[in-house]
């Protein structure tokens, strides 16, 4: 089977600051890392290489420096990668990604299916998978914990996430399906795997090696734009039972049990009487 | 020696000295200080009050009192050690620093930083690492550990292969002595051969030669680029023996050598819902290597990393970034933990042993755990010859037996340390845990010195009574 894996590269957030003024990361110094959503999805597409054969193409958009998160997923076990890299394409918001990664997925050739993360963490939208499936007119299904290739490798069975369970689904192949972090452990990249990925040529594509409508790309080709950044405030607003002594202590028990029961949180409270506080 | 009880005219004074709200007795709140990460049943002691002094001069003051009514005085961290070195085994005072947590001066001229004992040591790191520094001294709990405390048991760590312990990061401090003089020892210098080196006696003398109420820590360029690997073996001989050659063979220092078994691993993995793939390895190595660039740690891990194929690796995994070398570490730093929720009856020890004889030392851990029937995983700082074997209880054995066969299988494998040229612990230190045995291992002339070196620092041996030595 020929998987196509669609990955991008994010800022490392485990460790980096946040400007709390504008609520934007502070990108100084931090680490450029394959978005974490996406290393489900590679692994997953690696796992169904080694069971039935075929290659991995892993896939990303983005500026020269993503380079990096194609080699580590090459390290990791993927089979070819290719960078659509292109200063035509800066700005692009999800659907102008979705349009682009469709043309150079074109450009790849016939493929069975297309293995996507749930999201990234760093714009946390959820779009370019399912955009990239309608682009491509393909079959998709989002949030899948399994994945097993029936009738001859000629259709995909799921099982899909959703609020209070998961639906079973089949899809005939071609399709593209993003996947949740149930649906396999990462691995980690081997040295071997390093250093093939070291030496590896990667294909880098343009706006000019694809067939594109330049009204579609980049900025301008962007029907969406960012218009402000805010935090989300909290509206919630807590209230502080505090004890300072023992004469405090029974008054905040007090209160706290009354909160709780006037929301309904306690079942059958009784006061405990002196004598029964012995025992 | 024969200790006052804590009379109610001396909690009077207690609180004249700290204030009322730094001196307690409620048993409820006393128990967190009664004891340390050692198993409670077996090490903890309830302190007859805690105190929690702000100033160097409230601890002379408590001191001073202690000495004249022979009140024993436990000086307490955050209470994360491992040899019941804070415990108040004797009862009387607990001296907790957790309220004397300020930063005094960061000295980016000299690299250097004043802080007083219960700063918690990461709070150092997230401080100056903006500045491209770190404190290169810290054990493996930093996250919850004082300073305070890393200096009285001289603390390891993953590091140490590399950057050494607590103790060569320490160049100056204030101590109280037990008798309640304030003393300055060292400072702001690197070189220092004025007299004795008090400073490097008081570091690691798990608190019985007074209480450090300021230090001064050198800071060191932080390295901008590292790489774990995570090396997997058929079985607990061919990490083992792979631990020495690197050390002589790759012409690197690695930051850290780390050894893992595979019931540690399993043990952790379980405890995490972590799955790293290939848990069916019979031991692992995590060995981190740092440099100023990329290339060159790259270059680095891939020197070490084909040694390790060359000597029978069954795979090699690389991770180059936070994300990735979290997940491994998060493995190996949490056995520890993983291990005192799933066996609660345990006994986590520290032994220490020449590098190159660290491979004849787990062929011993072997034959003692095959012999006794009990299970001895084993990890910890192989690259520094130091391993954190553990004897785990076995759930049919009461614990009356357990404590008695414990108490055997220690001795044997203290004695096969010994005649490796080894010592009982590396990092954790003697504290109450491991004091009978430690005088029974320890050449007399030496016990005798120990011995005078404590009292005249403490004439009354007032000060941790109870830990390292009688």
């Amino acid at each position: 089977m020929k998987i196509i894996v669609p990955i991008k590269q994010v800022p490392e957030t485990g460790n980096v600051k946040m400007d709390t003024e504008t609520g934007t990361i502070i990108r100084d110094g931090s680490e450029s890392i394959i978005n974490p959503l996406d290393l489900y999805a590679i692994e997953t597409a690696i796992e169904l290489k080694e069971k039935h054969g075929g290659s991995v193409t892993a896939i990303s958009m983005g500026p020269p420096a993503a380079e990096k998160a194609l080699r580590e997923a090459v390290a990791m076990g993927c089979d070819e990668a290719v960078l659509i890299t292109d200063r035509k394409f800066a700005g692009s918001d999800t659907w102008a990604t979705s349009y682009t990664l469709s043309a150079a997925i074109k450009k790849i050739g016939p493929f069975d299916f297309i293995v996507a993360g749930e999201r990234a963490t760093d714009g946390d939208t959820g779009q370019v998978g399912p955009n990239l499936a309608a682009a491509l007119n393909l079959p998709m299904a989002t949030f899948i914990r399994t994945i097993d290739v029936v009738k001859e490798a000629s259709a995909i069975q799921v099982e899909r996430l959703v609020e209070e369970g998961y639906e079973q689904l089949e899809l005939p192949l071609p399709a593209l399906v993003t996947v949740v972090k149930e649906i396999a452990y990462p691995r980690l990249p081997t040295l071997r795997g390093k250093q093939r990925a070291k030496k590896m040529e990667l294909l880098r594509w343009g706006a000019d090696d694809l067939d594109l409508d330049v009204t579609k790309i980049g900025l301008k080709g962007s029907p969406t734009r960012v218009v402000k950044i805010v935090s989300p405030r909290v509206t919630r607003e807590g209230s502080r039972v505090e004890v300072k002594n023992e004469e405090t202590l029974e008054k905040a028990v007090e209160e706290l049990l009354t909160f709780l029961n006037e929301r309904g949180f306690l079942a059958e409270h009784k006061r405990l009487t002196e004598g029964e506080k012995g025992a | 020696m024969t200790y006052q009880r804590v009379s109610a005219a001396i909690l009077q004074e207690l609180r004249k000295i700290c204030g009322e709200e730094n001196v307690f007795v409620d048993p409820e709140k006393m128990e967190a200080y009664s004891h340390d990460e050692t198993p409670a049943q077996d090490y903890g002691h309830m302190p007859e009050v805690v105190t929690t002094p702000t100033t160097t001069s409230s601890v002379a003051e408590i001191l001073k009192l202690a000495n004249r009514e022979m009140i024993p005085v436990t000086p307490r961290g955050a209470g994360s050690g491992l040899s019941g070195g804070a415990i108040p085994v004797y009862g009387g005072i607990v001296l907790s620093v957790e309220k004397m947590n300020r930063i005094i001066e960061v000295d980016y001229d000299n690299m250097m930083l004043v802080v007083e004992p219960g700063v918690v040591t990461n709070d150092i790191n997230d401080l100056v690492g903006e500045r491209g520094l770190f404190f290169a001294g810290y054990p493996m709990s930093l996250e919850t550990c004082f300073v305070g405390g890393n200096i009285a048991e001289n603390a390891g760590g993953g590091k140490a292969v590399k950057y050494g312990v607590t103790g060569q990061y320490i160049t100056g401090m204030e101590l109280v002595t037990p008798t309640g003089e304030v003393i300055e020892l060292g400072g702001k210098i690197i070189k220092d051969v004025s007299g004795y080196d008090l400073k490097k006696l008081i570091i690691g003398s798990e608190g019985t030669l007074g209480i450090v109420t300021k230090s001064t820590i050198r800071l060191t360029p932080k390295p901008k680029e590292k790489t774990v690997l995570l090396v997997l073996f058929a079985d607990i001989e061919g990490a083992i023996s792979m631990v020495p050659k690197i050390m002589t063979g790759a012409g690197i220092i690695p930051t850290s050598i780390e050894f893992m078994d595979q019931l540690s691993v399993h043990t952790s993995c379980k405890y995490l819902n972590e799955q790293l793939p290939y848990q069916d390895a019979g031991s692992m190595l995590l060995i981190e290597v740092d440099g100023s660039t990329r290339e060159r740690v790259d270059e680095d891990a891939e020197v070490i990393g084909e040694m390790c194929f060359d000597g029978g690796a069954l795979e090699v995994y690389v991770a180059d970034n936070y994300t990735t070398q979290e997940r491994v570490w998060s493995v190996r730093r949490n056995i520890a933990e993983a291990f005192k929720v799933y066996s609660p009856e345990q006994s986590l020890e520290d032994i220490v042993v020449p590098v190159n004889a660290i491979v004849e030392l787990m062929r011993r851990v072997n034959e003692i755990s095959e012999k006794y029937k009990i299970q001895m995983p084993s990890y910890g700082h192989a690259g520094d010859g130091n391993l954190h074997t553990t004897l785990v209880k076995p759930p049919e054995w009461s614990h009356e037996e357990w404590r008695k066969i414990e108490e055997q299988i220690l001795r044997e494998l203290y004695r096969e340390v010994r005649r490796l040229g080894g010592k009982l612990s590396g990092e954790h230190g003697i504290g109450s845990k491991r004091k009978t045995f430690f005088q029974d291992f320890i050449n007399e002339s030496e016990l005798m010195l120990i011995k005078k070196i404590k009292s005249a620092f403490d004439p009354k041996g007032i000060m941790n009574p109870g830990k390292i030595v009688d």
